[in-house]
């Protein structure tokens, strides 16, 4: 991004965020990445419309969603958005020490390391759930054989990734094992605080939120994924709390307390 | 250093001179989930396939250190290797091939690096590892692997020393290929469209790991106080290759360089632990170096023997008159050259 020329101009009002299909498209992992940047832009106290949009993906810079669409800049991804945010002007992160800023990079790549991969693993790896969910939800936009093509495609692409990073031989139960690690650390470093670092939250809070968020709402074959979330309560409660905070605070027809009250309905067909 | 574990070596030293910087250590496609890569290299003294073959972590130096910090005895039970995969631990028949499995064994055995944690300090742990997996790792698979100069010159000779034949003819070069293989499908995506900006992504990334690595550490020995833990034998298997490995392209080393504080670190830990002068002379290179002394005293020993016999029939040779002292001479000079030829190597 030219960081230089986008410093000079303020947030736009008709700033947007670019998604798939809320009720028939979007995956869990889409999803949750997809919240935790609305989280961010709530926290920021930015504005930002929610579109919904087929090929979403496609539209996309790097291939991934969420992006947003501010003036005439187009980001994508969390970490990105969050530096172009800063260029702005605005930022959550700048009453931390350095210390703290190399925590919460850390814990930011925890998220993405495990839960993240875990998500596209139970999407993608697991045969059950990419028969019966993730198949017909995918391609849902497009007409056959279109949706078929699609849906093997990505799927031949994420199952690539999981071979190169080592995870394709691992079973669902040792996935299941990894997220139950990955949110004890998070629930350790929680502990009672109401966002991780203390007082404020950060793009830390706004990633957890997105990841458990999401988790917790969304209906699959099995609810193991969700029970393991659920065996911590502060994770919970921090749920909740930010969702209370950010989201249902909100005008009722934001496109945020949308996004929030339809993720509560299962994303199973 | 404070430490109170026993001193005795706990896992075997790895065969080999140390000054290039250490047994192989490189990272490979193959890396430890979960909670860090550290684990035993049991394997040094089984023949060379096992020492290099389906390459290894970043976390196999950490092991090592792991093993020495908790003062576990490593056995040399009879089973041959037949994993293919390293880092591995053998222990009594029992075989276990990854860092998260070995690390396992080991808490069921009782040993644990991170007992005194506190509950945040073991999460921030788990944290950290997954930063250097995601930042560092790629930029390190990258300067061993898939650098053609670094590749060529140093991994695979190096490797493929250590790999029986007819292994170390492709073995080397499948690592190489997953490592580019990897590198690109976890950080390749759009907008980066060629190599070229993909390592130059992965190395600024790699570079403000390392900044923030340094950040966290400050000035205290190890990272959570004065006691190793899991972390810093995860970190050191990050770090120790990047710092003691020549290459010829090393901008990762010099970067670490500019950070005092991680090099500190690791030659703490190299001096601790794996028995090493900060100048990087194992004991084993030590014993080389005294048997090349030994030969060229030796040398020096028979040169000075050969010139005192030619003194010996200089003076034993009758004294002739002048004319026949100049044939003498050069007789004399015959005598010494042949000698000093037959001393020349």
């Amino acid at each position: 991004i030219p960081v230089l020329f986008t410093a000079a101009e303020p947030w736009p009002e008709n700033a947007e965020l670019y998604q798939q299909l809320k009720e028939e498209q979007i995956l869990l992992s889409d999803n949750a990445s997809s919240l935790a940047v609305q989280a961010f832009l709530q926290m920021c106290n930015l504005p930002i419309r929610v579109v919904c949009r087929a090929n979403a993906e496609y539209m996309s810079p790097s291939g991934k969603v969420p992006f947003i669409h501010v003036g005439n800049q187009v980001v994508s991804e969390l970490g990105p958005i969050v530096q172009f945010v800063k260029a702005k002007g605005h930022s959550l992160s700048d009453g931390l020490d350095e210390v703290q800023k190399a925590e919460m990079k850390a814990y930011m790549e925890l998220v993405n390391n495990m839960l993240l991969t875990a998500e596209l693993y139970l999407q993608w790896c697991d045969d059950v759930t990419v028969e019966e969910i993730t198949h017909p939800r995918y391609g849902s936009p497009y007409p056959w054989p279109l949706n078929r093509i699609l849906s093997y495609q990505k799927q031949w692409e994420v199952r690539r990734k999981m071979k190169a990073i080592g995870w394709a031989g691992k079973t669902l139960d040792q996935v299941l094992e990894d997220v139950d690690q990955c949110c004890q650390a998070l629930s350790q470093r929680l502990g009672t605080q109401p966002y991780f670092f203390n007082k404020q939250p950060t793009e830390l809070d706004a990633l957890v939120f997105g990841h458990l968020f999401t988790i917790l709402t969304t209906q699959l074959i099995t609810d193991a994924l969700s029970e393991k979330v659920k065996n911590y309560s502060n994770l919970t409660a921090f749920c909740r709390r930010i969702e209370q905070q950010y989201f249902e605070g909100q005008d009722k027809d934001s496109s945020a307390a949308v996004a929030a009250r339809s993720a509560k309905r299962s994303l199973l067909r | 250093m404070g430490a109170t574990t026993p001193s005795r070596p706990a896992a075997r030293r790895p065969r080999g001179p140390r000054e290039d910087g250490g047994p192989s250590g490189a990272p490979a496609p193959r890396r430890g989930r979960g909670r860090s890569g550290a684990a035993m290299r049991g394997q040094q003294r089984r023949a060379a396939p096992a020492g290099a073959k389906g390459g290894q972590d970043g976390g196999s130096h950490g092991a090592e250190l792991l093993g020495r910090r908790l003062g576990t005895a490593v056995p040399a039970p009879g089973v041959s290797h037949r994993h293919g995969d390293v880092p591995v631990l053998i222990s009594e028949d029992i075989v276990i091939s990854q860092p998260a499995k070995i690390l396992n064994f080991l808490r069921k055995q009782k040993y644990n690096a991170d007992y005194e944690l506190s509950a945040k300090q073991g999460a921030d742990t788990l944290a950290y590892i997954a930063l250097l997996e995601e930042k560092l790792l790629p930029a390190l698979l990258h300067t061993f692997w898939v650098e053609a100069e670094n590749y060529s010159s140093v991994t695979k000779p190096w490797f493929a020393s250590r790999i029986a034949f007819p292994q170390s003819l492709y073995l080397p070069g499948k690592m190489s290929r997953e490592a580019l293989n990897r590198i690109l499908l976890t950080r390749g995506g759009p907008p980066l469209y060629s190599l070229a900006e993909v390592e130059a992504q992965i190395y600024r990334d790699a570079k403000e790991c390392l900044n923030l690595l340094s950040k966290r550490l400050g000035t205290s020995q190890f990272f959570f106080g004065d006691m190793p833990t899991t972390l810093d034998a995860f970190v050191f298997g990050f770090l120790a290759p990047i710092y003691k490995v020549c290459f010829p392209r090393v901008q990762l080393q010099e970067h670490l360089k500019q950070l005092p504080n991680l090099c500190r670190f690791c030659d703490d830990i190299l001096t601790c632990y794996f028995r090493l002068t900060v100048s990087g002379h194992s004991p084993a290179g030590q014993d080389t170096a005294d048997a090349n002394l030994r030969k060229l005293t030796q040398l020096v020993n028979k040169e000075s023997n050969l010139i005192e016999k030619m003194d010996d029939n200089l003076r034993k040779s009758p004294q002739h008159p002048p004319r026949k002292l100049t044939t003498l001479k050069l007789a004399a000079g015959g005598e010494a050259s042949s000698s000093l030829n037959r001393l020349s190597p």
